[in-house]
């Protein structure tokens, strides 16, 4: 049975202008000790799915329909006390700005600490026993002296250890880092993902990974999905992803990064991608990539919105157009 | 030559822009933020009910002496102390002059100081305070020493000191009185505002192309202090009115005959056990109007609050 | 004014550097004290950094977080005052010119923010941002400043029908380009660029490197570029500058640098940054075991 198995997930927000619909029809399964990774540009989805299936989405958002199962139980439609049991002890979180997600007035070792006691039902000193074994995991240095500090004497790659710690202190068996490294400098990224894979492989646990940098998600995830407008427009293991690509917006998104090395890298254009996403409150009643994709015909892009679709074993495809089955067009990457 | 680059360059514009695809995109279908700062204000109850309210209160302070054809100054002596009824709503006081009308030119007084004042009070606090932001260095910081040596003044103690000095009391003089030791927060949090804005990113590009200081400061910085000045005003009113009800409650008001709602409940104190509604009706009139001003100015500040972007 | 620039005219040909950086430091006094602010120490934010610019070439200026590649932008423009050390423009030295001088200056030196939603004063309109240089200068009347201001907007890709729109209208990525055609405006021979497209989405990004990469060819202009992404700084720079906690580490043509990397902290840099290629990333993941040593963080 599958860690968690995501269906027809629809969250909408309700605003003055209309139904803003974030996350339409979204679906997957995470086994367990897997990572996946979703990625996608600002207003895609991927930090709304990740709040619908903890329960954290904002009102005026809620989750419309679609079910969310972790573990055999249903998340979806839960009192929000089960809901935080849940939470911290099974799914751990780690959000993307280290500066805001720890509370300035604690001590690192209380923030730890109250995890620990709120969910295993510790005793105080088992708990700060455990906090310094939790801090000195995340290679935090002299871990038992730095227990009593405030979060300001730590620079942003420890808190994001800390955070890290603090998400794993029950052992969850899934963990949700949305956009974990995003606010960190690059060797400091290096260093916290590198954690994260250590930690993964020891504690057995199951990722999720959100961002939009299509190289973090190259290094961490097993299996990744782009989403595009709410929806998930291709999904597959990653190495299928990066050598044979085939919705016309991940080879956009991947032909539109800038390279580190490669002929003529100055004076190269990088393809760019015209216009911009669509409104989410009205999206295109078709294929939502359609007005910007360089494939799209008059046929039935514009009037047959493309379903979800097995192109090859594992690799799921939302397009009338995949670059498989483009007449003329070589299967590839660039 | 500096005008052939000029044109050459003008030249160059019009050939790139020829050539040039319009890349950017259609923009986004946003509601102005006029529009949007509306819609928040009247999602605030309070507020909106308390901006009728106050409206109402204007209306009736500058409309009823017009069009009331009591006279607020006639003395009859045989009506006397008539209670509200039909003839006189808020009824008579002891010289039989109808309250209703006196109501609203005391109003009409108080509403005119408190307007005057808080004025008062906002130009000598932003000029203080944008000199102070914006200047920095020894001078902001010699200014705010010394403000914050002024704020030890207490402000009610001053303002009688102040009519007290001038020895008579009329508009201007209240007016210079309420404002005298009254201005100080306004000042802080000018110069507050102004430090922020500084620090935004279109304050330094002014400065990259070269813009002299008046123009930053006055079309950078200032233009961007309008959201919280406004709401300060509202802030500032209520303190105002009260102050000058308060001055003129301990005797210190306006002369006769002109009245200002505090006069009236100065009027109304003597007799207050017999005819309660001598006192009653002007001290109403200010707690609508202080109140109302408060939660207008409380439906400003959500109004005008810009909002972050929701990220989905 | 004219015979200002037409001394700096004079000196543009491709054998002298445009801009030349010597020596420059930029230290922050870190003030303590209750009533009077004493001076106990100092962020030394920009220490002792020296770098050429040639005319028509971009010179990335790469590094972290606090490594003061921002704030060498600054003291370049002269918008911060450097501590120590000369700029020198076209040959005139600009940290001792008289104000006069300096405004004039400011229409051969500009900048591209990186913040598309800080950088527009959100109370004028996106043809009052453009002209507002032309205005400050006394650049031709409302008539041909409108006209400047329409075929500058067309120059970047946006509509010129938006004139009279404001900046909240528009996506950050739309926003950007109103702040190049603003930079553009007076014909600047140098363009600082910090950060500019940091805080956009990777399409949108692609569209305004390609911008400013046909703006480059177009109007022969001369770009610092800094930047935190590697990557980025790749694909625009001719060569870059590395900046470590204030010091320049290392400097050369991109193409070396980026291949024979020299100082260990350019070499860890570049092993940190994550690509989009997983083939690739566990080669690099062994590299950055390697170098642990010059990866450490902080304290």
């Amino acid at each position: 049975m599958a860690l968690l198995e995501v269906e027809d997930l629809h969250t909408f927000f309700k605003t003055r202008e209309g139904e803003v619909h974030a996350v339409d029809g979204v679906s997957f399964t995470l086994d367990r000790g897997m990572t996946l990774g979703i990625v996608g540009e600002s207003g895609c989805g991927k930090s709304v799915t990740a709040l619908s299936i903890m329960g954290l989405v904002p009102p005026p958002g809620r989750v419309v329909s679609g079910s969310v199962v972790f573990n055999g139980r249903s998340l979806v439609d839960r009192k929000q006390r089960e809901l935080e049991d849940i939470r911290g002890r099974d799914i751990g979180m780690i959000f993307q700005d280290p500066m805001t997600s720890l509370n300035p007035t604690l001590t690192i070792g209380t923030q730890i600490t109250e995890t620990l006691r709120r969910h295993l039902n510790m005793s105080r000193d088992a708990a700060r026993k455990r906090a310094v074994e939790l801090l000195e995991e995340v290679h935090i240095p002299n871990a038992a002296g730095r227990l009593d500090d405030y979060p300001h004497r730590y620079s942003g790659g420890m808190r994001q250890r800390v955070m890290i710690a603090i998400a794993l202190a029950c052992n969850p068996k899934l963990l949700i880092a949305d956009e974990p490294t995003t606010a960190l400098d690059v060797t400091v990224q290096a260093g916290v993902l590198d954690l994260l894979q250590e930690l993964r492989i020891e504690h057995e646990m199951a990722m999720i990974m959100i961002t939009h940098d299509m190289g973090v998600v190259a290094e961490t995830a097993d299996d990744i999905i782009v989403m595009y407008a709410g929806q998930v427009v291709e999904h597959a293991k990653t190495l299928d992803l990066y050598d044979s690509p085939e919705h016309p917006y991940t080879e956009a998104l991947l032909a539109a990064l800038p390279q580190l090395e490669g002929e003529d890298v100055r004076h190269g254009r990088l393809t760019s991608i015209p216009g911009r996403p669509p409104d989410l409150i009205a999206p295109p009643p078709a294929c939502r990539f359609a007005p910007r994709c360089p494939y799209a015909g008059q046929d039935d892009c514009a009037v047959v919105p493309p379903e979800l679709r097995e192109i090859r074993p594992g690799h799921w495809v939302r397009s009338a157009h995949p670059a498989s089955e483009r007449m003329g067009h070589p299967v590839g990457a660039r | 030559m500096v005008t052939e680059r000029r044109q050459e360059f003008e030249a160059s514009l019009i050939r790139t822009a020829e050539a040039r695809g319009q890349e950017a995109g259609a923009a986004l279908q946003r509601a102005s933020l006029l529009r949007d700062a509306v819609h928040r204000f009247s999602r605030n109850r309070g507020a909106v009910v308390a901006a009728f309210g106050f409206v109402i209160m204007i209306g009736f302070v500058f409309i009823v002496p017009w069009v009331d054809s009591a006279s607020p100054y006639a003395v009859d002596f045989s009506k006397a102390y008539i209670g509200p009824s039909w003839a006189h709503p808020f009824g008579t006081d002891e010289f039989g002059r109808d309250l209703f009308v006196r109501t609203a030119l005391g109003g009409r007084v108080s509403v005119e100081i408190g307007f005057a004042a808080t004025i008062a009070i906002m130009l000598i606090g932003i000029v203080y305070g944008a000199i102070s932001g914006f200047a920095g260095g020894w001078l902001d910081n010699a200014m705010m020493r010394f403000l914050d040596a002024l704020y030890g003044l207490p402000y009610l103690p001053f303002a009688i000191i102040t009519v007290t000095i001038f020895g008579v009391v009329n508009f201007w003089t209240m007016v210079v009185a309420l404002t005298v030791a009254s201005w100080f927060t306004t000042a802080r949090v000018m110069r507050g505002q102004i430090i922020t804005l500084k620090e935004n990113d279109y304050v330094r590009a002014a400065h990259a192309l070269g813009a002299r200081w008046y123009r930053v400061l006055f079309r950078h910085l200032l233009p961007n202090t309008l959201g919280v000045l406004i709401v300060f005003v509202f802030l500032e009113l209520p303190g105002v009115v009260l102050g000058e009800a308060f001055l003129s409650f301990l005797g210190l008001g306006i002369s006769p005959p002109k009245a200002s709602w505090g006069t009236l409940a100065q009027d109304g104190y003597s007799s207050y056990q017999s005819h309660p509604y001598i006192i009653v009706v002007p001290a109403l009139a200010i707690a609508w109007l202080i109140l109302s001003a408060f939660f207008i100015a409380d439906g400003l500040r959500d109004a005008l609050d810009p909002r972050t972007r929701e990220n989905f | 004014m004219t015979d200002l620039l037409e001394g700096a005219a004079g000196t543009g040909n491709g054998n002298e550097p445009l801009l030349r950086v010597r020596n420059l430091k930029k230290y922050f006094p870190v003030k303590k004290g209750v009533l009077i602010d004493r001076t106990v120490d100092y962020v030394k934010a920009v220490d002792d950094v020296s770098f050429d610019i040639y005319p028509g070439e971009t010179l990335g200026l790469v590094g972290e977080s606090g490594s003061g590649k921002s704030t060498t932008g600054y003291c370049v423009l002269q918008l911060l005052k450097p501590t120590s050390g000369s700029v020198s423009f076209l040959g005139r030295e600009l940290t001792t010119i008289s104000r006069r001088e300096l405004r004039a200056m400011r229409r051969e030196t500009q900048i591209v923010f990186q913040d598309p939603y800080a950088s527009l004063n959100p109370r004028m309109t996106v043809g009052d941002i453009v002209a507002e240089p032309l205005v400050i200068h006394g650049i031709g009347d409302r008539r041909s400043r409108r006209r400047s201001t329409e075929r500058l907007l067309e120059v970047v890709g946006f509509n010129p029908d938006f004139i009279n729109r404001y900046p909240h209208e528009f996506s950050g990525g739309q926003r950007q380009r109103i702040g190049v055609a603003r930079a553009l405006a007076l014909n600047p021979r140098l363009i600082v660029c910090d950060e500019p497209v940091s805080a956009l989405d990777v399409s949108i990004q692609a569209q305004i490197l390609n911008l400013l990469k046909d703006l480059q060819r177009e109007f022969n202009l001369t770009y610092l570029f800094i930047a935190h992404d590697l990557a980025v700084v790749r694909t625009m720079s001719d060569r870059i500058a590395v900046m470590n906690r204030g010091k320049l580490v290392e400097e050369g043509d991109a193409e070396d640098v980026y291949t024979n990397p020299k100082d260990p902290y350019t070499k860890a840099l570049l092993a940190a940054v994550p690509v989009p290629d997983p083939r690739a990333m566990r080669v690099r993941r062994e590299e950055r075991r390697k170098l642990k040593g010059a990866l450490a963080e902080p304290v």
